[in-house]
């Protein structure tokens, strides 16, 4: 698969809008967005429930198209990539922290870290290098043949993010990583994920409508009714 | 992945052990069919294809032994036995006879033949020995089983009283069984002295036995002649067209009940794993990977149903011929082979609904 990359952004939404069609009705869930994340930059939508926060982060990992506008994906357009080729990318260039984790019940935590490693076309012996190493490096090393149902929120959420990162990803999408977490669990996960940015470079773009993790980010975004504003610290945001 | 096969098979622990032992009954099923199907073409046929004739001589329009009528007279014998190249001629006489067992009639396929030479006797024996006298019979091994009958016991037929001197093998047709008496007791037992069903013909060494065919039917224009190979054809094309539907039908049911399950069973597994299967799509699975661990899914259910069913099947034949004796079951490898590959084929068929049903689970779902 041929990846362009522009400068060091990895995904650009350009004039983006998206509506969904109901029995009738039509529902803009983005109106004329336009927005970039880059490599080395934490990245915060902010905004309410039904703002559109959860359409940006799908358009922004391909699983689905813009009603208008462009969206890239590592310097591509998005509808430029084959299905399968979307699918190369999210298996191994993009990496998912959902709300609820949604980790693999039947599979053990090192399998549920493995999976994925597996669809990017990792080999074994690699896979498990990495999953130890960010198992280790998130402290559930020793969980590795527990199943999701037994972990507590926290180590739920830790693993969650090793998933993400063991790939190797250089673009992180998290929808609402600290929604079902304690205050001071879903702090941890944001440092994770802040850390990474720095040391790694990776791109991460947070969707919450958590305010603390704004002290985190390096840019803070609001979206409201599908559309996109800058964020000024103790202020409401301009749209 | 196999694991996540696996675990998605046991995580509902009665629900797999049911499936398991759904398919097995499905699987025991085809495998008795098969088996009875053995059973019944080796004891309809076995007759005609151990006798050592080279010719077989019927009426006209006769052409097997199974399922239609043949009458002869010693007329055709004298003329039969005088053409040149015949070594032998043995006439054998067919009779459905109603025994009176104290279990109520039971009927018979009495066969008379002549034990001095023995050409028509019974293929092979399983107990005692063959014919010396007239007052004497030999059983089909299941038919005596049934009726508990065993070598020495006398047993009315018609009005005389036959003493059992030999069981036989090979002689169950599962709806009738044969049993072997002299030529002279069967036209005792059937009124008339002059009559057979049909002549078993031997050739002299070194003479081609259709030429021999050509001159007895140039002598005789009221029979038909077969050699060994087309007579045995004959009687094995009559047998199955009499029991083959019946058994496509059943093996048909067979079938379908076990894809259903199969079916049934996966599609419910998809559903209720929908957003394991969503999770792993918004992660990038590949297009084969979920497809894979469906057709996993039903190899393993189908594969554990199979074992479970090798396990049954041989005990439970033993109770079934202990059972119902003249239930011929012959089992073989090549029958477990062909039943593993059917269900392999089935199974792999019944993941056709349920992966259908993976094209209408989104990636999206993972982030309502």
């Amino acid at each position: 698969m041929k990846i362009k990359k522009e400068n060091n952004c990895v995904a650009r939404l350009v004039n983006v809008t998206k509506v969904y069609n109901g029995a009738g009705t039509e529902t803009a869930a983005l109106k004329d967005v336009s927005f970039q994340a880059c490599a080395g930059e934490m990245v915060l939508l902010l905004g309410p429930s039904g703002s559109g926060k959860t359409t940006l982060l799908t358009l922004l990992a391909g699983l689905q198209q813009p009603s208008a506008g462009e969206v890239y994906i590592y310097g591509q357009k998005v509808n430029e990539y084959s299905s399968k080729e979307l699918q190369k990318l999210r298996a191994g260039r993009i990496g998912f922290i959902f709300q609820t984790f949604y980790l693999l019940d039947s599979l053990t935590v090192l399998d549920n870290v493995l999976l994925v490693m597996k669809f990017a076309g990792v080999g074994r012996t690699e896979a498990q290098s990495r999953a130890f190493h960010f198992l280790d490096k998130f402290g559930v090393k020793h969980l590795i043949h527990t199943y999701p149902k037994a972990l507590s929120q926290g180590e739920k959420q830790r693993v969650a993010v090793a998933r993400a990162l063991a790939n190797g990803a250089e673009f992180i999408i998290a929808d609402e990583p600290t929604g079902s977490l304690a205050t001071n669990q879903g702090m941890t996960i944001v440092r994770f994920l802040q850390d990474s940015v720095k040391t790694e470079k990776r791109c991460v773009v947070i969707a919450s409508h958590d305010e603390r993790i704004a002290g985190y980010a390096d840019r803070v975004l609001y979206l409201h009714d599908g559309m996109l504003g800058e964020h000024r610290r103790g202020q409401r945001p301009e749209i | 992945m196999i694991m996540f096969a696996l675990k998605t098979l046991l995580a509902q622990h009665l629900r797999f052990i049911l499936t398991v032992f759904g398919i097995a009954l499905c699987v025991i099923l085809m495998l008795f069919l098969l088996s009875i199907y053995k059973g019944v073409s080796v004891g309809s046929v076995e007759y005609v294809r151990e006798s050592e004739a080279d010719l077989w001589i019927l009426q006209r329009h006769a052409t097997n032994i199974l399922r239609s009528t043949s009458i002869l007279t010693t007329y055709h014998g004298n003329v039969i036995k005088k053409v040149k190249g015949v070594k032998s001629v043995a006439p054998v006489l067919f009779i459905l006879a109603s025994l009176k067992m104290e279990e109520g009639p039971a009927t018979i396929y009495l066969t008379g033949f002549d034990p001095e030479t023995g050409i028509g006797g019974p293929p092979a024996l399983y107990k005692g020995r063959n014919l010396t006298e007239n007052n004497q019979i030999i059983l089909d091994r299941s038919f005596a089983a049934k009726y508990k009958i065993d070598i020495g016991d006398r047993i009315p037929v018609k009005d005389e009283t036959l003493t059992v001197v030999g069981l036989s093998t090979g002689t169950n047709m599962f709806v009738i069984q044969y049993a072997f008496i002299t030529l002279k007791k069967a036209h005792s037992i059937v009124g008339f002295p002059n009559i057979v069903s049909c002549y078993q013909v031997k050739a002299e060494p070194g003479t081609d036995p259709s030429d021999i065919a050509n001159l007895i039917m140039s002598e005789l224009s009221d029979i038909a002649v077969f050699d060994q190979k087309s007579f045995l054809a004959n009687n094995i094309h009559e047998m199955e067209s009499g029991l083959l539907p019946l058994l496509y039908v059943v093996a048909c049911i067979g079938a379908v009940v076990l894809t259903a399950i199969l079916s049934l069973i996966l599609s419910v597994n998809v559903l209720e794993r929908r957003k394991d299967y969503a999770i792993m799509k918004a992660l990038g699975s590949p297009g084969s990977f979920i497809p894979g661990t469906v057709i996993q899914q039903a190899l393993m259910l189908a594969g554990s149903g199979v074992t479970v069913a090798l396990i049954l099947f041989f005990p439970l034949t033993e109770v079934v011929e202990k059972l119902s004796p003249e239930v011929s079951v012959i089992s073989s490898l090549i029958q477990i082979i062909i039943v593993i590959a059917g269900v392999g084929l089935i199974s792999l068929i019944s993941s056709f609904i349920p992966i259908r049903k993976l094209s209408n689970i989104y990636p999206l779902e993972v982030f309502r």
